[in-house]
């Protein structure tokens, strides 16, 4: 059973496909991506957000209120009606891009993200910093720079936000460790992915941990 | 099978409540009596799962993480998996830069937002619900 504890390359993929296909029953948006002169892949997602922290103008709304709220209840607008919420409100929409890719060298998947203002304008690291949820704030503000770097997406070539894989394996092991114990198969990305994201404002559905009991 | 421990000292009940001093203290005194006390027993008595204010959460430890001598909580449903994350840090003493998961289905990290009830609803078994929890060194 050694060999489990090796992520490789093709595994990642196949883990991936099984993802997508219970992302497309629940409409949850991620797809598979490959670029077009190598075999390389990744798996992504775009996100729209009303960014935490800007509907101020509302009385009564605390900002623990607003940082608080789950992912799923965020609105997801459609394009059009952007102008709407912004005049009413003055909160501005966010475009997140959410791509997962696999690190040769560490072995493990990368969480590689960006997020831009509707007009193009690409947040800092500053400002994706605010919008991290409360209770990874004080672990990461520890390291802030080690955690989160922007780094050029492998595939892609442009400049994205990376969530560090260097612990990835550390505390991958003992999940699935402890789950081979109970005879459970996991899906690694899905497993992995439930951890990282909601660092960076990516929310699973739930419904991706019963596929996992389902495939027992 | 009652021959066997004569041997050891015949103290009836009563009389180790005496306290001479230095008295063993039974694992029953020792173990501080968990707030659910009431949930160990068999829950006949209580109404119908869905009614019941509070959620009956099994806490186990993966990997080397401490495990906590109480491992059966009762939990308020609007306990969100961040509140029961600041406790069990708080519960095992963790220090600041540890970071404690925790897990349904042995590998499902629910967001920090996700309540105990919802949680209960999807996985929950047995009127209980199991969560596990693994503290790690996750980034930086």
């Amino acid at each position: 059973m050694e060999e489990d504890e090796f992520f490789g390359e093709k595994a990642f993929q196949r883990f991936c496909v099984e993802f997508i296909k219970h992302s497309r029953q629940i409409g949850d948006g991620w797809e598979w991506r490959t670029s077009k002169d190598c075999s390389e892949g990744y798996m992504c997602k775009t996100h729209f957000q009303i960014k935490p922290g800007t509907v101020v103008s509302h009385p009564g709304t605390s900002a623990h209120v607003q940082t608080c709220l789950p992912m799923e209840e965020a609105l997801e607008l459609p394009l059009d009606d952007f102008e709407v919420t912004e005049t009413t409100t003055g909160s501005e929409v966010i475009k997140y891009e959410y791509h997962v890719l696999y690190s040769c060298s560490y072995q493990v998947p990368v969480l590689y993200f960006r997020a831009s203002f509707l007009d193009g304008r690409p947040l800092t690291l500053k400002d994706i910093w605010e919008g991290i949820h409360e209770c990874y704030k004080t672990r990461l503000l520890q390291e802030p720079w080690d955690t989160i770097t922007q780094q050029e997406h492998p595939i892609l070539g442009q400049p994205f936000f990376v969530l560090h894989p260097c612990k990835t394996n550390e505390f991958m092991t003992p999940v699935l460790k402890n789950s081979r114990k109970f005879n459970r198969s996991v899906n690694y990305i899905t497993s992995w992915l439930s951890i990282v994201g909601p660092v960076v404002g990516l929310n699973l559905p739930l419904s991706y941990a019963r596929t996992a009991s389902q495939d027992e | 099978m009652a021959e066997e421990p004569e041997s050891a000292l015949q103290l009836p009940p009563s009389t180790a409540a005496d306290g001479e001093g230095p008295t063993e203290v039974s694992p029953e005194t020792a173990t501080p009596e968990p707030p659910s006390s009431a949930a160990v027993s068999p829950g006949t008595e209580e109404p119908a799962g869905d009614t019941k204010k509070k959620i009956d959460v099994l806490l186990k430890a993966v990997g080397d993480t401490p495990i906590m001598k109480t491992k059966k909580w009762a939990v308020e449903r609007t306990r969100t998996i961040q509140g029961l994350i600041d406790f069990i840090k708080k519960f095992l003493k963790l220090v600041a830069s540890e970071q404690l998961f925790i897990y349904v289905n042995q590998s499902f990290a629910p967001s920090p937002d996700q309540e105990v009830g919802t949680l209960y609803e999807c996985f929950g078994s047995d009127g209980k619900l199991v969560l596990h929890y693994c503290k790690s060194q996750a980034w930086g």
